[in-house]
C-alpha cells in the first residue's frame, strides 16, 4: 500500500497554492518571504513544506511556519487553521485583524464566523467556500475566477 | 558345396532377424523396437504407421506413438519446455480419446496424460517470471487440458485459483518496482485477481490486492500531482481519484468481513476512509486496528 502520501493533504496544499495565484496581497506583502502558517496539528503541515521545495509565489520564497498556540501567530500571508483549533477563530481573527492575511479553516460553518475561505466536504470531495467579505477586509482582493471556483460565496 | 552352406546359413540368419516383420505392420515393429529399448528406430516406424491408411485409424496406433514419443521426451527433452516430442505426444493422446471406444486403453493413456500434465504444470510453475509468464499461461492451459483429458478426479478449480493467485502476486510485486506505473499492466493483474474471485469470491489474498491496486492507483495520481494544477482539472482529478477509491472499498471490506489480515485490511479502510474524506468511518476503523493491537500486547 502506497503510505507515503496523505492524499487529503496534497489536495489541500494544491487548493491553497491556488489560492495564492487567485487572491492580491497589498504591495507591502509582496516582497520578502511568503509565509503561510499553521496553527495546529495537520499532516498538511508537512506537505506544506514539501511544497515550499519546488514552489515560489510570484517571485517570493513560500516559507511554512507552524504555531501550537495563539501567542505564537505572527505576521502571515495564509493562516490555516487547524481543525483541534477552530474553537479559538474568534481570538484568530482579533489577534490579525491588522494584517493582510487570509484565513483558511477546515470546519463545517467557519466561513460565517470569520474564515475567508472553508474546506467542506462534498460527495467525498474536497470543495471550499469563500466569505468574499471575509477575505477583502483584510484588503485583499479576489479574483472573480475564485468566485466561481467556489462551492459557495458569502 | 561348402559356399552353397555358408550362404544358406546367412540366409537363416537374416530371416530369423527380420523375418518377423514379414507382413507385419509399423505397430509391431515400433512395438518390437520398443521393448527393445530403441527409441530411434521405435519412432521411425511409429512414424510410418502414423502415415499408413491401414493403420492410422487404429487406437494402438495412437497409444504406442504416444507412449514412444513420451518416453523420446523424457530421454531427449526433457530440459526443454517447448519439447515437440511432448507436443506430438499429446497430439496422440488427444487422437486415441477419439478412436478407443472400446476402452482398451484407457487406463495406461489416463497415467500417461497425467505425467505429461505434471510436466506442463512444473514448466509453467518454472516460467513464473515476468519475462515468460505468458508462457507459463500456455504451460498451465496445457496442463488443465491434459488433466481435463484424463478425466482427473483433481480440483482444476482450486489449481486456477492457485496458478492465478501466483502469477498475479509474481506481475504485481514486479508492478511494485515500477515508479510509474502502465495502466495496461494494472489491469492486467487487476483481472487475474478477478479470475480468482469468479472461482472463489471470499479469496483473501485476491480481495486484498485488487482493493491495494485500485487505491494505490489513485494515490499514485494524488502523489504526482503538481501544485500547479489548476482548480478545474483539480476537480476532475477528485473525480477520477474519488472513483478508485470507492472501487477499492468493497473489496477491503470483504477483506474486513471474513477477517483476513485483519492488520493491514484496517490500514487500508483507514486509507480509503481518508481518501474519501470520511472521518467519522476512518476514526471507526482506526479504534478497531487500536482494539487489535492492544489484544495483542
Amino acid at each position: 500500500m502506497n503510505n507515503t502520501i496523505d492524499t487529503n493533504a496534497k489536495i489541500k496544499a494544491v487548493f491553497i497554492y491556488n489560492f495564492t495565484k487567485y487572491i492580491e496581497w497589498p504591495a507591502p506583502y509582496k516582497e520578502g518571504d511568503f509565509t503561510i502558517g499553521v496553527i495546529g496539528e495537520t499532516s498538511l503541515y508537512s506537505e506544506l513544506i514539501k511544497m515550499t521545495e519546488t514552489k515560489k509565489v510570484a517571485n517570493q520564497t513560500l516559507d511554512v511556519k507552524k504555531y501550537n498556540s495563539l501567542a505564537e501567530v505572527s505576521k502571515c500571508h495564509i493562516l490555516y487553521v487547524c481543525k483541534d483549533k477552530s474553537d479559538q477563530l474568534s481570538e484568530i481573527v482579533k489577534k490579525i485583524k491588522n494584517n493582510s492575511t487570509l484565513i483558511v479553516t477546515e470546519e463545517n460553518g467557519l466561513a460565517d464566523k470569520g474564515a475567508g475561505i472553508n474546506f467542506i466536504i462534498k460527495e467525498n470531495r474536497q470543495k471550499f467556500e469563500l466569505n468574499k467579505g471575509n477575505v477583502e477586509k483584510y484588503k485583499l482582493k479576489v479574483s472573480s475566477n475564485l468566485e466561481a471556483l467556489a462551492f459557495t460565496v458569502k | 558345396m561348402r559356399r552353397f552352406y555358408i550362404l544358406s546359413i546367412f540366409i537363416l540368419i537374416a530371416t530369423i532377424g527380420y523375418g518377423q516383420f514379414i507382413g507385419k505392420d509399423g505397430v509391431s515393429k515400433a512395438l518390437f523396437y520398443l521393448q527393445k529399448n530403441e527409441l530411434d528406430s521405435a519412432k521411425k516406424y511409429i512414424d510410418e504407421a502414423e502415415k499408413d491408411e491401414t493403420t492410422n485409424t487404429l487406437p494402438k496406433t495412437w497409444y504406442y506413438r504416444a507412449l514412444i514419443y513420451k518416453d523420446a521426451y523424457k530421454l531427449y527433452e526433457k530440459e526443454d519446455k517447448n519439447s515437440p516430442l511432448r507436443a506430438t505426444a499429446v497430439v496422440a493422446l488427444n487422437k486415441l480419446t477419439g478412436l478407443d471406444k472400446e476402452n482398451e486403453f484407457t487406463e495406461s493413456a489416463q497415467k500417461m496424460m497425467t505425467y505429461l500434465a505434471s510436466t506442463y504444470y512444473n514448466d509453467a510453475a518454472r516460467s513464473l517470471n515476468p519475462a515468460t509468464y505468458k508462457n507459463a499461461i500456455e504451460y498451465y492451459n496445457k496442463y488443465k487440458e491434459l488433466m481435463s483429458l484424463a478425466k482427473s478426479q483433481s480440483d482444476l478449480k482450486q489449481q486456477d485459483v492457485k496458478f492465478n493467485l501466483a502469477l498475479a502476486s509474481m506481475l504485481n510485486q514486479n508492478l511494485e518496482k515500477e515508479t510509474k506505473k502502465d495502466s495496461l499492466k494494472v489491469l492486467e493483474v487487476k483481472n487475474i485477481y478477478q479470475s480468482v474471485l469468479d472461482i472463489d469470491s471470499n479469496n483473501g489474498s485476491a480481495n486484498y490486492s485488487i482493493g491495494i491496486l485500485y487505491y494505490n492507483e489513485s494515490a499514485d495520481i494524488i502523489n504526482n500531482m503538481d501544485y500547479d494544477m489548476d482548480l478545474e482539472q483539480l476537480d476532475k482529478y477528485q473525480d477520477i481519484c474519488t472513483d478508485l477509491f470507492l472501487k477499492a472499498l468493497p473489496y477491503m471490506l470483504k477483506c474486513h468481513e471474513i477477517k483476513y489480515n485483519l492488520n493491514e485490511t484496517l490500514i487500508g479502510l483507514i486509507n480509503i476512509y481518508h481518501g474519501l474524506n470520511d472521518p467519522e468511518k476512518e476514526e471507526q476503523y482506526k479504534n478497531e486496528l487500536k482494539a487489535l493491537e492492544l489484544e495483542k500486547k
